[in-house]
């Protein structure tokens, strides 16, 4: 029995953690203790169904079913945490006013909670059918009764349970106004946990490289399978012995969900949330009236096979007019050269103004270069740029940009040139408009680490009813570029600085730009 | 261009690199579970590259492969057989065990 009772509370001590966790951050909601309570059943009964499907989904997608299986829903999960971090920061002020009927109100009838209950109900299933499949082992080879099954089980799960209370309890204790940003961040942790799980999966499946087998190892210390082990492992994503890859989703989710939480904060920032953003990959916003973001980059004919690569990009403008005095933009790419010919980015732009200060997320676009020849086959290098984008704000439009990218290398320095069309479209654009800009960038390959050289980047606007050149925008200014090697197997490091002079009357006086890159081939 | 020559084009896209990897010839070894126990108990593999293992459950209940230096974990119903993808590996020596009967079944994977 006693047997039983250990296994079944290993397994069960994860899911209780994070049941009262929730239960914590759900405190003062009305109806939370059904939606929990349901999705703990649902969990069950889930565990139970993936249990008996074990052999079919383990030979699922070529024997990788488990692996995505799993991974797939601990990834769900992370985006149910998100979900719920991001709309508690948007009504957490709300929230806070338990004391008012509006409070309470707003509390009972918008909170997310069915995102909180499918975390519980997947935390359950996950646990649970590794579960269910031990004891069915152990039951089926007749190692005790069906009484010393029933002993050890309930006793682990109320040993579990006792865990999980013991968690939600303590957090109780801590004052009402604290409460939610202690809880926010034990699920943003949380998440960063699941997330390095599901990175773990991917990697069994052969879909993810490790990127460094064992970062360090710290069994010796605190073995993850010991009890304060597992509770560390759920809390924080605690792994004795991490891969590379797991390391790396881990810090990414914090930065994506604690940007996420920010820029749809309507609290007041705290300083210690501003300096972790900041610290981050993350970076300011800019709004221009401008329906299209002035982006200073340039886009080469050339696509990098097998390599993935995590971007920022910024700028910051100066000009004496005090409506545009500072405005700023920023992304955040992820891409990856899936074929010789064919890379793919998804990109995060918000942008903030100095009219209108809070950063907001702009757009999210789906970036493709084509590379359509090899280097030097012709006498100019050949490509398509191709972006698809979806606007984040209201009323602005989304958009489908598209032209040529051309590159010239001649001795030791390299040319290219974008030559872009970009439609628009969206409610406000009764005339179907399609605006065309361009751009040039010069270089001289000095060295790796260095590379000087100017850019152009001019903006036409629409193409049939262009304004003439003064108002059109038109920049140019000296930039550098460089790569730094990190170490053998974590890729490279790239950079790149420019401060880029207003031409036109149309043209802010000054803009700073940088990008941030890190590169890695697998 | 319109939208729906887009998206059609991008779903194809997807299909296309979605078609699937094609491993080449890793090296392939067997592992089989018999009487809760690892047959072979040590196994020998090459290093620096990546190993497909075939673990084949010969016994009548589950068992779990697990290796914390391996990072794996996956589930092997009776009676059938999974596929564990390890590697590259450095040289060395990598624990693994069933975790659902751990008295018994424990291996150990020679990378050399």
């Amino acid at each position: 029995m006693i047997g039983y009772a250990i296994v079944v509370f290993r397994e069960v001590l994860e899911a209780a953690l994070i049941v009262g966790i929730v239960l914590a951050a759900s405190k003062g909601t009305p109806g939370r203790g059904r939606w929990v309570s349901g999705g703990i059943a649902l969990g069950v009964l889930g565990a139970c169904v993936v249990a008996g499907f074990a052999a079919e989904i383990a030979q699922a997608v070529e024997g990788m079913g488990q692996e995505l299986f799993n991974a797939a829903i601990l990834f769900a999960a992370v985006g149910m945490l998100g979900w719920h971090n991001v709309w508690m920061g948007r009504h957490g002020k709300e929230m806070a006013m338990e004391a008012t009927a509006l409070g309470r109100e707003v509390a009972a009838g918008a909170r997310p909670l069915y995102a909180l209950a499918s975390v519980v109900g997947i935390a359950v299933l996950r646990e649970g059918s590794e579960t269910v499949l031990f004891l069915y082992g152990l039951a089926a080879a007749g190692s005790g009764g069906a009484i010393d099954m029933l002993g050890g089980g309930t006793i682990g799960v109320l040993c579990g349970a006792v865990v999980g209370a013991g968690l939600y309890l303590g957090l109780l204790r801590i004052p009402s106004r604290h409460l939610f940003a202690v809880t926010s961040w034990m699920i943003l942790l949380l998440a960063a946990g699941l997330a390095s799980q599901g990175a773990f999966f991917l990697n069994q499946a052969d879909v993810l490289p490790a990127l460094g087998n064992q970062i360090w190892d710290t069994s010796w210390l605190l073995d993850e399978d010991s009890v304060p082990g597992r509770v560390l492992h759920v809390l924080i994503g605690y792994v004795a012995r991490p891969e590379g890859i797991q390391l790396v989703f881990w810090a990414t989710t914090i930065v994506i969900l604690l940007s996420l939480m920010r820029w749809f904060s309507t609290a007041p920032k705290r300083a210690v949330v501003r300096a972790a953003v900041i610290v981050s990959l993350a970076s300011a916003g800019l709004v221009l009236a401008h329906a299209a973001r002035a982006d200073f980059t340039i886009h080469p004919p050339i696509v990098e096979y097998q390599e993935f690569e995590v971007e920022h990009n910024g700028s910051y403008t100066f000009d004496s007019n005090p409506a545009n005095k500072h405005n700023e933009t920023g992304t955040l790419e992820l891409g990856y050269g899936f074929l010789p010919w064919w890379g793919s980015e998804v990109e995060f732009a918000w942008s903030r103004t100095a009219s209108d200060p809070p950063r907001r997320l702009d757009e999210i676009n789906w970036e493709n270069t084509f590379q359509l020849a090899d280097q030097g086959e012709y006498w100019l290098d050949p490509g398509i740029f191709a972006e698809v984008g979806k606007s984040a704000r209201v009323g602005n439009t989304d958009h489908v940009e598209i032209g040529p990218t051309l590159q010239k290398q001649w001795g030791n320095t390299v040319h290219t040139m974008n030559l872009f069309f970009e439609h628009l479209f969206g409610p406000d654009n009764g005339e179907k408009s399609v605006n065309f800009n361009y751009a040039w960038q010069s270089l001289w390959t000095w060295k790796r680490e260095f590379q000087p050289g100017f850019e152009i980047f001019g903006d036409v606007g629409p193409i049939d009813r262009a304004p003439g050149i003064r108002d059109q925008q038109l920049r140019i200014g000296p930039v550098a570029y460089g790569k730094i090697d990190i170490a053998p197997g974590l890729g490279e490091l790239k950079y790149g600085l420019g401060y880029l002079l207003g031409l036109t009357h149309g043209t802010e006086k000054g803009a700073l730009k940088w990008n941030l890159e890190w590169e890695l081939v697998f | 261009m319109d939208r729906q020559a887009w998206l059609i084009t991008l779903v194809s896209a997807i299909f296309f690199v979605a078609a699937g990897p094609v491993w080449a010839d890793e090296p392939q070894f067997t592992l089989v579970i018999k009487d809760h126990r690892f047959d072979p108990a040590e196994l020998q593999v090459p290093a620096g590259v990546k190993v497909r293992l075939v673990v084949k459950n010969e016994d009548s209940t589950p068992e779990e492969f697990e290796s914390s230096e391996l990072h794996r974990e996956k589930v092997v119903p009776p009676g059938q057989q999974i596929l564990v993808i390890v590697g590259p590996l450095d040289a060395g020596s990598y624990g693994f065990f069933g975790d659902f009967h751990q008295d018994t079944a424990q291996g150990k994977l020679i990378a050399k």
